[in-house]
């Protein structure tokens, strides 16, 4: 032992002799912050709870991964890489970290404490802490890289059914599923609401010779699901107007199919990738769902009727 | 045989479990006085081991109505959101409990940081506390995928992915985390075996550690700089 390890333990030794009893004032201290922290978990729990979100969808990728918030801090980081380095930067640098961390007590050995006389360590934790924090802050305020879709409920409860329900076994969207059935992308909008009701009610008292068994579900049940079917799909034919009225309002800022500018996304595959409601909302009205848009909102500079028709033509872009 | 055996039921138990002398050993033991809104800041510890209690309690009672497999985790999850009793409480205390838990440690591990409670002889208590704190986190991402919602898949999807950055062991990394190349059914297994099975373990072993050397070096003084001055004048740092 190093004579300074030595007379640190006798300092020790004397603070302690002039200190006090664990039990009752250390553990009182303890035990009363135990109980506020207690009390404001209490009161987090209550009023927000734990939320949870729709069921998981490998299928959806236009869904925005949000990490817990406190790797926020890391990802904001990782955005000063160029692409290739990010993502041997998103293992290396915590690992460099932790590996610092536990490297601490022996870069920093000698016998000095208070936090004046390590004025290079203090400067490091202080740079380090305000660092993580104000990533951190960054990190909640960066916008989403997909915009969070505002989802309609029923859709969405429809969306449930038909994977709980296996519909996939025989009917596909897009392409993707079975191939019993028709796809159900194909469907949405070509038959009526009413159509589709009497449809899941009876399939053979709409469509006599159909294979397609009578389910039994309830009123709403059969609300959702067919809100769900309507949700795919373009929702009908465009009119001829809907591409001359791309061209001059859209094309100031937005390509399609090679033609236009690249201020806003090129739209040529927007149908791909967003649903009809999506589109409609942004057209109508882009803070909503992305609030550091630069996009003018549409609703009132065109009718509602074309409106519909620019979103019928961009769901078609696929 | 211990002073305190007048031959009544008190001694007879001391004599033969020694809780008295364990009693002296963890709570009538002197500790160094820390003056004001700085001895608050020796509370963060004892906070966190708190909280972690409370993860343990709250997540053993959700443990009984959970289903770990893609079908039923989320239905699980509603169904105690909904219909058990305290349920929603429950899960919102393991919920907050968890980004408690990482508010606590780092605080408390500044407060241990910026007073150099991690010198002579504290150096093991800091290195396990990092280890604790690697530890806390592996707890939040293999928690988060429990819910089999939209946000627990494609986190757990981009975390998986990063993993599967690291240099040389990468692909392994990611296919052991995963189960297999794809995310599904053995994923989710994997993740709640080593939530509620392997990390547990570890923690508890590394808490008991951590702990002993607290109570074995005795919880350090706050620095002043009249005590730095002292040990400056020791020969042969
Ligand atoms: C599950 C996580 C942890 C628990 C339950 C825990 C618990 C405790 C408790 C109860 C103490 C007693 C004194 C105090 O509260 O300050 C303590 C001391 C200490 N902890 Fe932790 N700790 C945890 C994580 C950490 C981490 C992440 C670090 C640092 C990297 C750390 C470093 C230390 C050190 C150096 C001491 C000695 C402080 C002194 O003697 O003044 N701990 N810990």
């Amino acid at each position: 032992m190093k004579p300074w390890q030595e007379a640190y333990e006798k300092r020790y030794k004397a603070a302690k002799e002039r200190g006090r009893s664990f039990f009752p004032y250390a553990v009182f201290k303890d035990a009363l912050v135990a109980l506020i922290v207690f009390g404001v978990l209490s009161y987090l729990a209550i009023h927000f709870g734990a939320k949870l979100e729709e069921l998981a969808d490998p299928t959806d990728t236009t869904y925005n991964p949000r990490p817990e918030w406190y790797f926020l801090f890391l990802f904001q980081a990782l955005k000063a890489f160029p692409g290739s380095l990010e993502s041997v930067a998103a293992v290396v640098l915590p690992g460099a970290a932790i590996l610092l961390l536990i490297a601490v007590p022996f870069m920093d050995s000698g016998p000095l404490r208070h936090p004046l006389n390590r004025p290079f360590w203090t400067a490091l934790g202080i740079f380090a802490a305000g660092g993580v924090a104000t990533l951190t802050f960054f990190g909640l305020r960066s916008p989403l890289l997909n915009p969070t879709q505002e989802r309609n409920p029923q859709v969405m409860a429809g969306k449930r059914l038909f994977s709980e329900l296996n519909c996939a076994y025989c009917h596909r969207i897009n392409g993707k599923g079975g191939k019993v059935g028709p796809d159900l992308a194909a469907v949405a909008g070509t038959r009526s609401d009413d159509w589709l009701k009497a449809h899941f009610r009876n399939p053979k008292a709409v469509s006599p010779g159909s294979v397609m068994p009578k389910l039994n579900l309830l009123p709403e049940e059969i609300d959702d699901l067919t809100a769900y079917v309507q949700s795919l799909g373009t929702g009908g034919p465009y009119s001829p107007e809907a591409p001359k009225l791309f061209a001059a309002d859209c094309e100031v800022c937005h390509t399609m199919h090679g033609k236009g500018a690249d201020i806003g996304p090129d739209l040529s595959h927007i149908g791909a990738a967003r649903e009809r409601g999506f589109i409609k909302n942004y057209i109508m009205n882009p803070a909503n769902t992305k609030p550091d848009s630069i996009m003018p909102s549409f609703k009132g500079q065109l009718t509602g009727l074309q409106i519909e028709d620019l979103t019928r033509y961009l769901a078609h872009q696929r | 045989m211990s002073a305190s055996n007048d031959g009544g039921p008190r001694g007879w138990l001391y004599e033969r479990t020694g809780v008295d002398r364990v009693w002296d050993a963890l709570f009538a033991r002197k500790v160094p006085e820390a003056q004001g809104w700085v001895s608050w800041l020796y509370t963060l510890g004892s906070a966190t081991l708190f909280v972690f209690v409370l993860q343990a309690v709250t997540g053993t009672l959700l443990a009984m109505n959970y289903v770990p497999s893609p079908d039923h985790a989320y239905d699980s999850v509603r169904y105690i959101n909904t219909s058990v009793v305290m349920g929603h409480y429950l899960r919102g205390l393991h919920h907050w409990g968890a980004s408690a838990m990482v508010v606590l440690v780092g605080l408390h591990m500044l407060r241990t940081y910026f007073m150099g409670a991690y010198k002579y002889p504290r150096e093991g208590t800091w290195m396990i506390g990092v280890l604790l704190l690697v530890v806390v986190i592996g707890f939040g991402f293999t928690g988060y995928l429990l819910p089999w919602d939209q946000k627990a898949y494609w986190a757990t999807m981009v975390g998986t992915n990063i993993a599967g950055q690291t240099p040389f062991i990468g692909p392994y990394l990611k296919k052991i985390f995963r189960g297999g190349p794809e995310m599904g059914a053995a994923t989710m297994t994997r993740f709640y075996a080593l939530h509620v099975l392997v990390l547990p373990a570890i923690v508890g072993a590394l808490i008991m550690g951590h702990l002993f050397l607290v109570v074995w070096h005795g919880i350090s003084e706050p620095p002043t700089r009249a005590a730095d001055a002292d040990a400056e004048k020791e020969p042969g740092r």
